[in-house]
């Protein structure tokens, strides 16, 4: 019983850092319309700001909440100065553009920090195990369970309860339409871009007690939330919860009772979806 | 960087006495590198450019055979195709005959498969897989540094002693992964001692939750751990968080200083082989740490220490030869030795592997250094960490 309990903390641990990181993924597609392969990076760079801020300060909290922000207002600054002017072209401008970004953001960051990977200490609060009735469960994973779930119901209500979530999601539906009505499409967007770079920030932040900031990181964790967003659904954060879920499950349960197939189930997974909702679960068909 | 040390080299040359200048008219002798300078393995690559450096300044003064030398750096970010592409970009367009610093095993069998057609020589500093000196082994190809297989081997020699008896195998999910972990199976199957469960996490898994619950669940003394330097670096957090570090012993093929300074504490404890520990106790060693640590403000790393041995080595071969030709370099370094770091290397003719010796090692922590250091627990000596030519067996 101990044994499913701390496979069911594992996957859910795991979905709440996917969470973080597509969620902004999901966001940048269903109101930009980019396929923003740079997402990866934010994420990077929160947790080596995260470390610089630790190294600072001697504090875990002040970066959870400095950090974000910081990687928010360089995403916007990106946005506005690159990406905003090539909206109109094919994709592949977009793609070409955040890889790009990618690259430069990734090396800077080798530049400034060193090849060797910047470990951070979890707060002293959360550091060692909860007894959770005879299974020592680590408290970093369990702190990352309810910040996933605090971030996702947060963003949630945000898009469906307030004013400024209506002009976003009146801007993903039909922008031209927004625009005719008095929105600031091209400020939505920059706000959005800046918006899910702080997401990502912040899952940057929250992963660098667990894996460490180290180079790659970004590229590692895009697959993986690439395929969230695909399984969830292109836009719809409902979906990204489901999505992080989902794969959260089938890599650590992979991992554990089929070993040698891990990877592929999480694929197997994404074709089924696929092949009977190809908009994702909680996407909206086009 | 280049432009500006040829310039330097330039300037310097016209300051010199006429004998001399005669010798560097044949111009320098050109090392390549094709590195991994950027990209996830970045840090070995960052390795052997370090040992290049302060080879370079060591070497600046007299040169070898009265000519400079000079290193020419490119980037692979540690793709096997890109490797192949810039080696031979540095054998046709600049000329070198020979190349090193390639950091991983895939670039060097894809290099090296070329190098008997570029008639260039490649000298491994870094790249660990068994079939470089076995399977794909040519009259072009050296390798200075200890293989993966002797790493196996001394970490094995070492457990054979020790009162563990029940072992866990992880190792990760490509070649060298694989190989190390069949490879410490049967040398501890040969020990009397058993392997209780074997798993091959992914390349880049950064959640081990599973395989910890798992290694947990197989009351596994040790855990014998053949992950590359990131995937290291992650589990060895994890475990720690988990608290099972304290349960089961980490054994870590390559004890590392790059996992050591990113997991800090949490390292402490755990045991492995080393392919050159930096607390190594010999003059020649404290010197070159010393003058490492000059240079770069950090204590050198084992790829740091292997390719300035390498270098070193090269130097007095060419030296001996009395040329750099090609040829007449490989049959000067066939049955020859050298006194490197950590100890006496002989370069056996039969297959190119240097004859070195082999340690294990623990990491500790001492206050004079800002992070845990390797300790030295044993040191074999070469003909007992070496395997068979052009095999991997130890019999």
């Amino acid at each position: 019983m101990a044994n499913v309990l701390e496979q069911l903390l594992n996957a859910l641990a795991l979905a709440g850092l996917l969470f973080l990181v597509s969620a902004g993924l999901s966001l940048v597609f269903g109101i930009l319309r980019v396929v923003n392969f740079a997402h990866g990076v934010f994420y990077m760079l929160g947790a080596y700001l995260g470390f610089t801020t630790v190294a600072l300060t001697g504090w875990f909290w002040p970066a959870l909440v400095v950090v974000p922000p910081l990687v928010g207002v360089l995403g916007a600054l990106l946005e506005s100065t690159t990406l905003r002017f090539i909206y109109g072209r094919q994709p592949i401008y977009q793609l070409l553009l955040t890889f790009g970004l990618a690259l430069i953001l990734e090396e800077s960051i080798r530049v400034l920090y060193g090849p060797t990977a910047k470990g951070v200490d979890p707060p002293p609060l959360l550091q060692g195990a909860f007894d959770l009735g005879g299974l020592l469960y680590p408290r970093y994973r369990l702190f990352l369970v309810v910040l996933g779930c605090t971030v996702g119901i947060a963003v949630w209500l945000f898009l469906r309860r307030t004013r400024a979530g209506l002009v976003i999601r009146a801007v993903a539906q039909n922008h031209e339409m927004a625009d005719c009505l008095g929105a600031d499409v091209a400020r939505v967007r920059t706000l959005v871009f800046g918006a899910a770079c702080a997401l990502a920030g912040l899952g940057g932040v929250a992963a660098a007690p667990m894996t460490t900031a180290y180079l790659g990181m970004g590229i590692g964790v895009i697959v993986d939330a690439f395929v969230v967003v695909v399984v969830g659904g292109l836009g719809s954060i409902a979906g990204s919860m489901a999505g992080s879920l989902i794969v959260g499950a089938a890599q650590t349960w992979g991992a554990f009772y089929l070993p040698e197939t891990a990877m592929v189930i999480m694929y197997a997974v994404m074709g089924v979806i696929l092949v009977f909702r190809p908009w994702g679960l909680l996407g909206e068909e086009e | 960087m280049n432009r500006r040390r040829f310039l330097a080299l330039s300037a310097a040359s016209l300051a010199t006495p006429a004998f001399v200048r005669r010798a560097w008219a044949q111009g320098p002798i050109r090392i390549g590198m094709p590195a991994a300078l950027s990209g996830a393995y970045a840090q070995y690559g960052i390795q052997a450019r370090r040992a290049a450096d302060l080879f370079a300044k060591d070497i600046k003064a007299k040169g070898i055979l009265g000519r400079p030398v000079e290193f020419i750096f490119e980037d692979t970010a540690g793709d096997p195709a890109t490797a192949v592409r810039k080696a031979q970009k540095l054998v046709e367009k600049d000329g070198v005959k020979f190349l090193t610093g390639v950091a991983l095993s895939s670039e060097a069998l894809a290099v090296s498969a070329k190098c008997p057609e570029w008639k260039v020589i490649f000298m491994s500093t870094i790249n660990g897989a068994g079939t470089l000196t076995t399977k794909s082994f040519h009259r072009y190809f050296f390798r200075v540094n200890t293989s993966g297989p002797m790493g196996a081997r001394a970490i094995s020699l070492y457990l054979a002693e020790s009162p563990m008896k029940r072992f866990f195998a992880l190792g990760s999910d490509y070649a060298w992964g694989r190989d190390s972990a069949a490879s410490f199976t049967q040398q501890i199957t040969v020990a009397k001692k058993d392997v209780v469960g074997t798993d091959y996490p992914p390349v880049g898994t950064k959640d081990f939750a599973s395989y910890i619950a798992k290694i947990r669940q197989s009351r596994a003394e040790g855990v014998y751990l053949a992950l590359p330097g990131q995937d290291a670096t992650i589990y060895m957090k994890q475990a720690h968080q988990f608290g099972l570090s304290r349960e089961v012993k980490p054994i870590m093929e390559i004890l590392e200083l790059e996992n050591m300074k990113a997991v800090g504490d949490a390292m402490v404890g755990a045991i492995g082989s080393s392919r050159y520990p930096f607390t190594v106790d010999t003059p020649k060693n404290k010197d070159f740490v010393r003058r490492f640590h000059e240079l770069h403000g950090v204590y050198p790393d084992m790829f740091d220490g292997e390719t300035y041995e390498g270098l070193e080595w090269l130097a007095q071969v060419i030296a001996k030869a009395g040329t750099d030709d090609v040829e007449k370099v490989i049959d000067a370094w066939e049955d020859s030795g050298y006194e490197g770091l950590e100890g006496p290397f002989f370069m056996r003719k039969c297959d190119h592997q240097a004859v070195q010796p082999g340690f294990a090692v623990e990491c500790v922590k001492d206050p004079k250094y800002p992070h845990p250091i390797p300790k030295i627990l044993a040191t074999y000596a070469g003909d007992k960490v070496t395997p068979k030519c052009r095999t991997e067996d130890f019999s």
